[in-house]
């Protein structure tokens, strides 16, 4: 695992799609009017025969991604998350996910990352994707596991939500990283708390990590992606052996990663302290850039670390997040 | 046009007589359903499956997942279903659910949530064009209702824009929702002239006439435009029984009326 500030990569999904694609003849690749945003422009140019523009209309394009599964193809739907999930929410339930088809539903820039107002926040995209039967939601936080997920997700039965970063794609992981449907991945054992964390929240969990353990904690790191259908296992596993547990998702902490991680404690009968470090129950306004959403409104490294602390019962002060100044090009969590 | 009856006109009236009363005898256990649908509808369904829609190679759409009566009915016609079948309609535990589920049969796609099935049409067609499969028609049964949803509009400007010319829509134009007559809710009409200026070939018949039912389903087939049939028609259609408020939408059909419905289309079917 590389250390913050991360260098980035573009379109690493665009690319593995492509790569794929190649391969795979029956994948098709449907576009809501953000081709390049999507960086399915690359799919576009290689493959154009294979490659739909649907334009603005998202219902009719899960409508018709599912009717294209039933005749064989293998559709991966492209939009923004919130125009993926919030607006035909309807057409993904009656079209793809109770016929169980295998359409990859995929959601660009999630939760806070986009300072373009709440319109354009999929604040709660995991957790609409995670109440659907059928649904698989994944939610990659480098490039390294958008690479490795694409030629995962394409055999799977039934439907996928997969959730993207957009645009600069920090690369955390090395290259031998390895990438499993069915497993949360525990990074770094510890056992007096247990940060678990998805997506963009991921380096910030791992950042907090390395500042709870110089203040003498000892932390355990755990990385969930596959929300859906969650492994419940590792997190059991390791919430046995800490006295605490932390959840840090870009997301509402209504009914993501926080609640499959507080449904996974209260069922094992595991009275563990547990804070939820994401969205609290809140839209998310006044941004020019996404780094200020993300400190607004408690998704920082320091709020982890702070989370943390008090899950703990420490009543001093929690020691601060080191600065990781990030050059253009370089990503660094907030 | 003056037309002499052909042998194939009277068997569509026939099969639309005999999905009348199978719907009567799947609707008169419970005393109400979908019964209006099916007599509007009764005369399409049985022009698409006598005349036009091949199973197993073309495509049938059902988008008001309420019309699956219709289909189990004409279904056990052509041998898609086995009759007893029909004895399960609604009940619990039934693969035939008053409102079409995947474990419909006797189409190939069907939706309960209201006009998804032309977006379903528009896929079923572009697959083919990907996959390179020509010759296959996909025909979408929708309803006048559903013109009020935006995604019926979404498909229809997508589909005329991509050229479909395999698709023909079927739309039964009954003038029934739930809440009444469709034209004291929103004003759809002019019907053809809205989908004319999505690019669509709009053809308006009186949709209980086998003849002007068939030429519309032969004419569509040549188009290169996706085309609509657009089927003027009525819910009580084919039971003078039926009281003349009868609630199209969701019709009572109590014993002694379901009795008196079934002696009237036996009688017309002796």
């Amino acid at each position: 695992m590389r250390k913050p500030p991360y260098p980035t990569v573009l379109k690493p999904y665009g690319q593995a799609l492509l790569d794929l694609a190649k391969e795979r003849e029956e994948i098709v690749c449907l576009s809501g009017d953000l081709t390049r945003q999507c960086e399915i422009d690359l799919f576009r140019d290689a493959l154009p025969e294979r490659f739909i523009n649907v334009g603005m209309a998202e219902a009719n394009m899960m409508g018709i991604a599912g009717a294209m599964a039933r005749q064989g193809l293998i559709p991966f739907v492209h939009t923004f998350g919130v125009f993926a999930t919030r607006r035909p929410f309807d057409q993904i339930v009656n079209a793809i996910a109770y016929p169980s088809l295998p359409v990859r539903i995929v959601g660009f820039m999630p939760g806070v990352s986009s300072p373009g107002g709440p319109s354009h926040q999929a604040i709660e995209d995991v957790a609409i994707m995670r109440a659907l039967p059928n649904m698989t939601v994944i939610d990659v936080a480098d490039a390294v596991e958008i690479r490795k997920v694409v030629p995962q997700i394409v055999d799977l039965p039934g439907p996928v939500y997969l959730r993207l970063k957009r645009g600069e794609i920090p690369v955390i992981f090395d290259d031998d990283h390895e990438f499993f449907l069915d497993r949360a991945q525990v990074l770094e054992s510890g056992e007096d708390v247990a940060v678990i964390a998805n997506g963009m929240m991921l380096s910030s969990a791992l950042l907090a990590a390395e500042a709870l353990r110089g203040a003498g904690i000892s932390v355990a790191v755990v990385n969930a992606p596959v929300v859906k259908p969650f492994d419940t296992r590792t997190v059991e596993a390791v919430a046995r052996g800490v006295r605490a547990v932390v959840t840090a998702e870009n997301h509402t902490i209504v009914g993501g990663l926080g609640t499959a991680v507080a449904e996974t404690l209260a069922e094992a009968g595991l009275g563990r302290p547990l804070r939820r470090v994401g969205l609290k129950d809140t839209f998310a306004e006044g941004a020019k850039t996404a780094p200020h959403l993300f400190k607004k409104y408690g998704l920082s490294t320091q709020d982890i670390i702070d989370a943390a602390w008090n899950a703990l019962g420490r009543t001093d002060s929690a020691p601060t997040a080191a600065p990781t100044p990030a050059e253009t090009g370089e990503y660094a969590p907030v | 046009m003056p037309s002499s009856t052909t042998t194939s006109e009277v068997s569509i009236s026939r099969f639309a007589d005999t999905i009348r009363l199978r719907a009567v005898m799947m609707v008169a256990p419970q005393g109400f359903g979908y019964l209006g649908q099916a007599l509007s509808s009764a005369e399409i369904f049985a022009g698409l499956y006598t005349h036009a829609y091949r199973p197993g190679h073309d495509r049938l759409v059902c988008s008001p997942g309420h019309y699956i009566i219709g289909a189990y009915a004409a279904g056990v016609e052509i041998g898609l279903l086995p009759e007893e079948a029909l004895l399960t309609y609604g009940q619990d535990d039934s693969d035939l659910e008053a409102i079409g589920t995947e474990t419909s049969p006797a189409v190939d796609l069907t939706c309960g949530s209201l006009s998804q099935g032309l977006s379903g049409g528009v896929g079923l067609s572009l697959a083919d064009r990907i996959k390179g499969e020509a010759g296959r028609r996909v025909f979408v049964l929708a309803s006048d209702g559903e013109l009020e949803e935006g995604q019926t509009w979404e498909a229809a400007m997508f589909a005329a824009h991509q050229g479909l010319g395999a698709l023909t829509v079927l739309l039964d134009a009954n003038d029934s929702q739930v809440d009444g007559p469709v034209s004291e809710i929103t004003t759809v009409e002019p019907i053809a002239g809205k989908w004319e200026a999505f690019g669509w070939h709009a053809v308006d018949v009186d949709g209980h006439d086998p003849e002007q039912l068939v030429r519309a389903l032969d004419e569509t087939g040549s188009d290169p435009r996706p085309s609509i049939i657009i089927a003027r028609t009525s819910t009580r259609q084919g039971l003078a029984c039926l009281p003349e408020d009868a609630d199209g939408h969701f019709i009572k059909l109590p014993p002694d009326l379901a009795e008196a419905a079934v002696q009237e289309l036996e009688s017309r079917l002796a």
